[in-house]
């Protein structure tokens, strides 16, 4: 069964009272590869990947993360899970207003034992990669879109996940900024061997990735 | 737990944090302020008894008195008020077999008629100087207590008004007498407050061809919880008797005075009530608003505990800032209306003045509010307000649980 894969959805569906929004999708990511999922607007992309990164359960089907199979698992557990394994990044940001950068990335730290110049050291580390050591006591509201989804990166990155999940990062950003994002998570894959499943409807972006997987009324493509 | 995100919060909505704190306060407010009034009320309504550390008076009424409320054109001279008569030597015996009284003191009360007016004349016990109205000795302006006869203190306003100084001497009942002190009758003392005092034995003796009379025996209860039961056994054993403690002047007064201190702890408790129901919607509003923040949190790994301390963080500051700022709020408005006198009408019975005097004032004396600050109902208000920061996050958790981190997905 461990054939490197890291990440395997078997057989998922969701469904949101009658509609069924992912159908039988089964979908494996191995351990250090970069993946795109692609597809109209609508079409499940942002369903699915929920299901596998544990922020919500199937109606049906199976997901094992990490060896773990995560499927019976309560809400309590799943949250664990992901302070443990998951990493994200979204569209809009998602960063807490009243939390300067750095606090910011330390957010996923503060649930666990550990002091607060522990926490800020790897913030303040992980902000620097993303050169944004200058702005490490900004608020949100301060910080442009770029400077904003790099944060939400290093937030991503500060528990030492397993696998990165991003849904549609560069979507909120212009082109410019979009690719400076884009390559960004192309040198986390590439240097640090991070594994990532990002969501997007640009096929451009979709090519940076080792495999392009195609999404169609919520079904995958084959 | 993480304070500096607990602080940031607080500090960063200030409008919902002041909104909230300020909601605790006001409930706290009202909470401290009503209590501490009624208190108030309460203690000045027993003041008159306090301050002659007396809690029974009984006295003996002529009969036909209560509807004597015009002086008889024909009274002259010394004699004895309506309301107190001559309480005989087996009155007193009667009274001495009564158990449960710790300590008895008596006076004579005379009034003396003259052209233009009249005086209210105490003839006081200086054998028991912690009873009775030998109590206004503590209260001396100026000069000595009489130690021998035919020495007189005279009430400052009273001597002012007649222009008598210390040393002058003034006439009674057709005696003279040296004037050795002035003294200013203590607010809401007027059962005590005649116009002279004389040495219990002077004053016996302007009774014309009697000796040893007294009109008003004092009493101090060992209990005070058996007052009551007391008050009745003498009514009982003396009969047409006049038995009266500080609960005479509460029949006499409306308003506050009337409301127990447990009705006032009931209302003040549901205007709390109120308060904090408002607070704790409030609250939820404040964390539905806040959705977006707690899907966030749950979906970087927070658990709901770690969410629900983190709530329970900002509401416990909340309410300590709210019940502190409402324990200041409810004492300066408490000490505000401690500067307020209230009107305390004086039984019949008690008035010291004949019914029938012009000067009507006497009758009814104000008092100023007498307001203090119990660490008791200090630390009753901080553990309401507490209480009410541990309700809300109880409510707010309920709430807060049900919030999927799914739902961030979505938003834009
Ligand atoms: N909570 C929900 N209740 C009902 N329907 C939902 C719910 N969430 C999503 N849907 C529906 O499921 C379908 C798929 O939504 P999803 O967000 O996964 O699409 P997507 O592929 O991510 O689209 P986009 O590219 O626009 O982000 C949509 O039709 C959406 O309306
Ligand atoms: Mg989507």
């Amino acid at each position: 069964m461990n054939n490197g894969d890291i990440l395997m959805g078997v057989n998922l569906s969701k469904k949101y009272s009658n509609l069924e929004v992912v159908k039988d999708v089964s979908l494996n990511v191995k351990e250090g590869e970069f993946v795109s999922l692609v597809g109209k607007s609508g079409c499940g992309k942002t369903t699915l990947l929920s299901l596998l990164s544990g922020l919500e359960k199937p109606t049906k089907g199976q997901v094992t993360l990490n060896s773990k199979d995560i499927t019976g698992a309560t809400e309590e557990e799943l949250a664990l899970f992901r302070r443990e394994y998951v990493g994200f990044i979204f569209q809009s940001f998602n960063l807490i207003p009243t939390l300067s950068a750095w606090e910011n990335v330390a957010l996923p730290l503060f649930p666990i034992k550990m002091s607060n110049d522990q926490r800020r050291k790897r913030a303040i580390e992980l902000l620097e990669q993303m050169e944004m050591g200058p702005r490490i006591e900004h608020l949100p509201a301060a910080l442009s879109g770029g400077e904003k989804q790099r944060v939400a990166i290093a937030r991503a990155l500060a528990n030492h996940p397993k696998i990165v999940f991003a849904d549609e990062p560069t979507g909120n950003l212009d082109s410019a900024t979009g690719d400076a994002i884009m390559a960004i998570l192309s040198e986390l894959h590439k240097k640090q061997g991070m594994t990532m499943l990002m969501v997007t409807h640009e096929p451009e972006l979709a090519k940076t990735a080792d495999r392009v997987i195609r999404m169609q009324d919520g079904e995958v493509m084959k | 737990m993480n304070y500096i995100y607990i602080w940031k919060e607080i500090r960063h909505h200030r409008h919902r944090t002041l909104v909230n704190v300020l909601g605790i306060a006001v409930g706290i407010a009202l909470f401290v302020s009503i209590n501490a009034v009624s208190d108030a009320y309460q203690k000045a309504i027993s003041l008159p008894f306090k301050n002659i550390g007396a809690d029974i008076v009984v006295q003996r009424a002529e009969k036909r008195s209560l509807d004597a409320a015009q002086a008889p054109a024909s009274m002259r001279g010394i004699r004895l008020p309506f309301s107190n008569q001559i309480l005989s030597s087996q009155d007193m015996e009667k009274l001495k077999t009564i158990s449960g009284i710790d300590a008895m003191a008596t006076s004579l009360l005379l009034w003396e008629f003259e052209k233009g007016g009249f005086k209210t004349i105490m003839g006081v016990d200086l054998t028991a100087p912690s009873l009775g109205p030998i109590k206004v000795k503590d209260w001396l302006a100026q000069g000595r207590f009489p130690a021998k006869t035919g020495e007189a203190v005279l009430e400052k306003h009273f001597a002012k008004f007649h222009k008598v100084k210390l040393k002058d001497t003034i006439m009674i009942g057709g005696h003279s007498f040296n004037v050795v002190g002035l003294l200013e009758i203590k607010e809401g003392s007027q059962v005590a407050s005649a116009n002279i005092y004389l040495p219990l034995a002077d004053a016996q003796s302007l009774l014309a061809g009697t000796t040893g009379n007294i009109n008003t025996v004092y009493l101090h209860m060992k209990n005070p919880a058996q007052i009551d039961e007391i008050k009745r056994q003498i009514s009982k054993t003396l009969s047409g008797i006049t038995v009266t403690s500080s609960d005479s002047f509460l029949e006499l007064m409306g308003g506050m005075s009337q409301i127990s201190s447990q009705f006032s702890l009931v209302v003040s408790l549901v205007a709390l009530a109120g308060a904090f129901f408002l607070i704790i919607k409030t609250m939820i509003g404040n964390l539905v608003e806040r959705s977006r923040e707690i899907g966030i949190l749950k979906a970087v790994g927070w658990t709901n505990s770690d969410v629900q301390k983190q709530l329970m963080g900002e509401t416990f500051l909340q309410s300590v800032m709210g019940g502190v700022a409402g324990i200041a709020a409810g004492y300066l408005i408490s000490y505000l209306l401690g500067y307020l006198s209230i009107p305390v009408s004086t039984p019949w019975e008690l008035n010291l003045t004949p019914a029938f005097a012009k000067d009507a004032a006497t009758a009814v004396k104000t008092i100023r509010l007498p307001v203090s600050f119990s660490a008791g109902l200090m630390a009753a208000a901080l553990v309401l307000s507490l209480f009410a920061g541990g309700l809300a996050s109880y409510f707010m958790g309920r709430r807060m649980s049900k919030m999927k981190p799914v739902d961030i997905l979505r938003r834009l």
